[in-house]
């Protein structure tokens, strides 16, 4: 028997794992391509099996052949549960996340979600992978079901602005243009201006704006370090809106917003004390300390929260349309 | 309309086609290999790994029966219509007239169709 054959049934045979009948069908593909070598022109040989093994198709396919009868992973109608349940799951993983990092606590919710207790950059490292274990328990519950075979209604729920309801009002290809490139000058300015204040004084945050006399808001260190974190945020939004005028991918705005969550973690990371000009803290900071620096927290968190909102919509929405192209 | 367009719509229509033709060779008791052989000569071709699963769904459904012949140099797995497969080659083979008489009319109506 020639090991050609062999090696091509078992790797049929591998894919065709766990069925009943697996014995009889590789049985009666033997058969096929033993009659068909022996008909062939020439000898019984290893060429003519190679020619009839290649005349009935690769491996994979062939037991695809069979594998088709049996129920898809997850039923074509339940795709877009899986992007709709995910979207929610990871909206509730996503907030349970951010009062994990202003407790400071681990959150339980059993057995669906563990959050630990982590940090503004720790959370931002937890939330990628977050967002692939709500996708895979999503997809296992919805496995199941397809699996089950029985017609279960599933609730649909919709959000404020349901995307399948949503029809975008038809573009002015030039009016977009026009205002992607008016915000890209005016941001460019901003990054300009930032960048030659930063060069002249270490610092972008005055507390006044008499040029001749500037007095920075913050101590030297934090003033540098703030400053060149918000100077790479206007860089940022200057470069992303310069790029969307070659290209309107959603992909621009993912990155862009990644790279905005991953600053504004920077800045959260930075030391609240120490943080103000010694004239200023010693103003300011006896009476509105404590509720200065929660302010200024629960703002970063607000606009980290508004961030990641808008950064799972533009991933949903690729993935919306990835999944219609593969219907 | 590109080739691979009228490739894929074909395999949909063969499908519902390898049915009746293989319900009807069946008459006569045959394996697989001299099915494709038979097939051929009437000037259709099949792909070799389409016409078993096919084979394995008609049996599963009580279509067709096989038994495999160890007597020749090669063990062989002959097929051979049943009862029941007859009552279903004549419905499909209803279907496919009905469809044929609606095609003719329509190309009646209409000659440049």
């Amino acid at each position: 028997m020639s090991d050609k054959l062999e090696a091509y049934l078992e790797e049929i045979s591998h894919y065709l794992a766990g069925r009943a009948e697996r014995e009889e069908i590789l049985s009666e593909i033997r058969s096929h391509i033993m009659e068909k070598a022996a008909e062939g022109p020439g000898e019984f040989t290893d060429a003519a099996i190679e020619r009839a093994i290649a005349s009935f198709g690769p491996a994979r396919k062939v037991a695809e052949r069979y594998l088709a009868e049996s129920r898809p992973i997850i039923a074509p109608a339940y795709k877009r549960y899986l992007v709709r349940y995910t979207s929610l799951l990871f909206a509730l993983h996503a907030a349970l996340t951010v009062l994990a990092v202003v407790l400071k606590k681990e959150l339980i919710v059993f057995p669906l979600l563990y959050i630990p207790s982590v940090s503004v950059i720790g959370a931002l490292m937890y939330l990628p992978a977050a967002f692939l274990t709500d996708l895979g328990a999503v997809a296992l519950v919805l496995y199941f079901i397809t699996q089950s075979g029985k017609d279960i209604q599933l609730p649909w729920p919709k959000f404020g602005v349901d995307l399948d309801e949503f029809k975008p009002r038809p573009k002015r290809f030039w009016l977009s243009r026009i205002a992607t490139a008016v915000g890209a000058v005016i941001m460019l300015a901003i990054t300009d201006f930032a960048l030659y204040l930063f060069a002249r004084h270490q610092t972008i945050f005055f507390v006044n704006m008499d040029w001749t006399d500037p007095r920075p808001l913050f101590s030297p260190g934090a003033g540098r370090r703030l400053s060149l974190i918000v100077i790479a945020m206007f860089a940022t939004t200057t470069l992303s809106l310069l790029v969307k005028l070659l290209t309107r991918s959603r992909w621009v705005d993912v990155v862009s917003n990644v790279v905005s969550l991953a600053l504004i973690g920077l800045v959260l990371t930075q030391p609240f004390d120490n943080l103000f000009a010694p004239e200023i803290a010693g103003k300011i900071l006896p009476k509105l300390g404590p509720w200065l620096k929660y302010t200024i927290l629960y703002s970063l968190l607000f606009v980290a929260l508004m961030i990641a909102i808008d950064l799972v919509k533009h991933i949903v929405i690729i993935s919306r349309r990835k999944l219609a192209k593969s219907f | 309309m590109t080739e691979l367009d009228i490739g894929s719509l074909e395999t949909e229509m063969n499908r519902g086609f390898l049915h009746i033709l293989v319900l009807s060779l069946l008459e006569k008791d045959m394996y697989g290999y001299s099915m494709v052989k038979h097939m051929e000569v009437l000037g259709y071709k099949v792909e070799e790994n389409t016409l078993y699963p096919l084979l394995r769904r008609l049996e599963k459904n009580g279509w067709i029966a096989s038994k495999w012949d160890l007597t020749e140099d090669r063990p062989r797995k002959f097929y051979a219509i049943t009862a029941k497969g007859r009552a279903l080659r004549a419905g499909l083979l209803d279907v496919w007239k009905n469809q044929n008489r609606v095609l003719d009319e329509i190309t009646k109506e209409t000659p440049h169709v």
